[in-house]
């Protein structure tokens, strides 16, 4: 690609990645496209480039950094925490735009004091930004999944329930239709009576004796998809969460935290505030959020353009806290997006947790932003 | 301008085909001899049609190389981003009758809806040390489907180009999705369907590629009239 397909202020980037004292990466252009469909799910396969080696394994063009990168990490510096920067062509199919554009970002990998991370990538971002589109004012909204998992929690509802919520986390639409359900709870009808007596008399050792027995008769492997065991004990759990109804009470509790939406500064009493007249205990998760407010307030962040959008966070299963995205005040495109993906380290194949913080910088859309004026 | 109709090549849906377009008023008659894959229609100056197999078919229509085609629903809307801006489903003929559905093994006795489908996709990978593996060869549908309206992103499609009813049992996959008609090679792979599992209830249906020339042309609605009129 010629240098002079790099948008303008690039050299800007990299300064600014080296005065942040990152170390700069790139990856190889083809990736291998497992990891991308394994972790973002198969709705990716419609927006990559997919291509197929001579032995038969399926290749794409980078369709961004965070994976790559953090592959890199496991195989070469696993333990030792470091930040990476990156700058590099990314390529999606779009119906709009181009087909291949610049991302820049930063991934913080490792470091175990999460607070500082999540304010050093939240501070990288603005700063940055700040850089390219001065005079602008930016608007940075951030989320939480910890402390929507946290109220999930708290109000008791079965596990299986908790996980079903936190799961939609980020999907509003996903997230009601559950809520509702919690409203009018439907049992379980049309079970076979002698599984329904199985159950009832909580024979369980019979009723997976039973199940494996039809397996066998019926030439499907025991062990190569679900066990009987995992089916019966889904079973049970599934009779229990048909039956299970969120009182009033918790459920008007639950969607007047997800319409929260605040100055951050306020953001702590806000909460600390709804916990108390809930009754809800929030306490590791709320601290957590405080001690990044904390530690944004100390590194002199204007915290005046940043709103807390309880609703706001990313429906995969990789997130585990922060999540922000910054826009300019009054627009839509979303210039810098990052959070924080305490599990995705390991999904990749990390033996022990790695924490990992970052954000992605769209090029494209901020070369818009310079352009305009 | 010709007009170009694109009509099964072969098989049951070719005879039932010309059997409509025959009720319609628009007879076909073959150019050159009884085995050549060209017509014409009688009566319509500049009408062709050509006959092609049910997926090239599906395949002519996205790319708008022919103005009509007669084929299933379930493999235009498979082989297209944004079908209904594209393509117009002018009849839906009462032949070719077939669903795509999600099925799941019998025995996963727990797995009734797609929202049990969902807490098992959800958990998979923690049990398992991969996703839910679905064999199909309706990449596209299937995703609109478990993502858009499902909530479902979690799960991996495995490519079956045929018997996919088998892959569950054999260990390719863990569930599927595929068409069927009675429902009789599901249940012989002891598989069922999910209660709210059918992604498209799909018919062998005249489909019109939309294009600007279309608007000023009579043939266009003389055909479409024709066709309708005769499967009432």
């Amino acid at each position: 690609m010629p240098v002079t397909d790099m948008p303008d202020f690039a050299r800007d980037l990299l300064e600014e990645f080296e005065t942040r004292s990152t170390v700069r990466v790139n990856t190889p252009v083809i990736q291998p496209a497992e990891p991308f469909l394994d972790m973002a799910g198969e709705d990716l396969r419609r927006r990559i480039f997919l291509t197929e080696s001579e032995t038969g394994a399926s290749l794409c063009l980078r369709p961004e950094f965070t994976i790559p990168v953090c592959l890199r990490h496991i195989e070469t510096a696993t333990g030792t925490p470091t930040r990476y920067s990156y700058l590099g062509e990314v390529f999606r199919q779009r119906r709009e735009g181009s087909h291949e554009f610049y991302q820049a970002g930063i991934e913080d990998l490792g470091e175990s004091d999460t607070a500082a991370a999540d304010a050093r990538a939240i501070g990288d971002a603005m700063g940055i930004l700040g850089r390219l589109l001065p005079e602008r004012t930016l608007a940075l909204t951030l989320g939480d999944q910890a402390v929507f998992e946290a109220v999930v929690r708290a109000l008791g509802l079965p596990l299986g329930w908790q996980k079903r919520l936190i799961h939609a986390f980020g999907d509003i639409a996903h997230l009601e239709a559950l809520l509702d359900r919690l409203a009018r709870p439907q049992p379980v009808t049309g079970l076979d009576p002698r599984i329904a007596t199985l159950l009832a008399s909580g024979e369980e050792d019979e009723l997976v004796a039973r199940i494996d027995r039809t397996m066998q008769e019926t030439g499907y492997s025991t062990n190569a998809s679900r066990s009987p065991l995992e089916i019966a004990r889904r079973l049970k759990d599934k009779l229990a969460l048909a039956e299970t109804r969120l009182d009033g009470g918790a459920l008007l509790l639950l969607r007047e935290f997800l319409t929260l939406r605040l100055p951050l500064a306020d953001a702590s009493s806000a909460l600390a505030g709804f916990a108390d007249a809930a009754g809800l205990d929030l306490d590791p998760a709320l601290a957590r959020f405080d001690a990044r407010l904390a530690a944004l307030t100390e590194s002199g962040l204007d915290l005046s353009g940043m709103t807390y959008r309880a609703a706001f966070g990313r429906p995969l299963d990789y997130y585990t806290g922060l999540v922000f995205e910054v826009t300019e005040t009054g627009s839509s495109a979303v210039l810098a997006g990052g959070g924080r993906f305490d599990r995705l380290l390991t999904l990749l194949g990390a033996k022990d947790r790695i924490p990992a913080v970052g954000f992605a910088l769209w090029l494209d859309r901020i070369e818009q932003a310079r352009d305009q004026e | 301008m010709t007009i170009t109709i694109a009509l099964p090549s072969k098989g049951r849906i070719k005879d039932d085909t010309a059997a409509v377009f025959d009720r319609a008023g628009l007879a076909i008659s073959a150019v050159g001899n009884d085995r050549s894959y060209r017509g014409r229609i009688d009566g319509i100056e500049g009408v062709e049609v050509a006959y092609l197999s049910a997926s090239e078919i599906a395949r002519e229509l996205a790319a708008g190389a022919v103005d009509f085609g007669v084929t299933g629903e379930d493999l235009v809307r498979e082989g297209m981003a944004e079908v209904d801006a594209k393509v117009d489903f002018c009849a839906r003929l009462g032949f070719g009758q077939a669903d795509v559905v999600v099925a799941v093994p019998e025995i996963w006795l727990d797995v009734e809806t797609m929202e049990d489908l969902g807490d098992v996709a959800a958990d998979f990978r923690t049990r398992h040390g991969r996703r839910l593996a679905i064999a199909t060869k309706y990449w596209r549908l299937t995703q609109q489907f478990f993502s858009r309206q499902h909530g479902i992103q979690l799960y991996r499609i495995v490519e079956s180009l045929g018997a996919t009813e088998g892959a569950p049992a054999a260990g390719q996959a863990d569930i599927i999705v595929d068409i069927t008609s009675t429902g009789s090679t599901l249940k012989a792979n002891h598989l069922k369907v999910l209660s709210d599992g059918v992604i498209l209830k799909s018919e062998a249906c005249l489909v019109r590629a939309r294009k600007p020339e279309h608007d000023r042309d009579p043939r266009i609605g003389r055909i479409i009239q024709a066709v309708q009129g005769a499967v009432v």
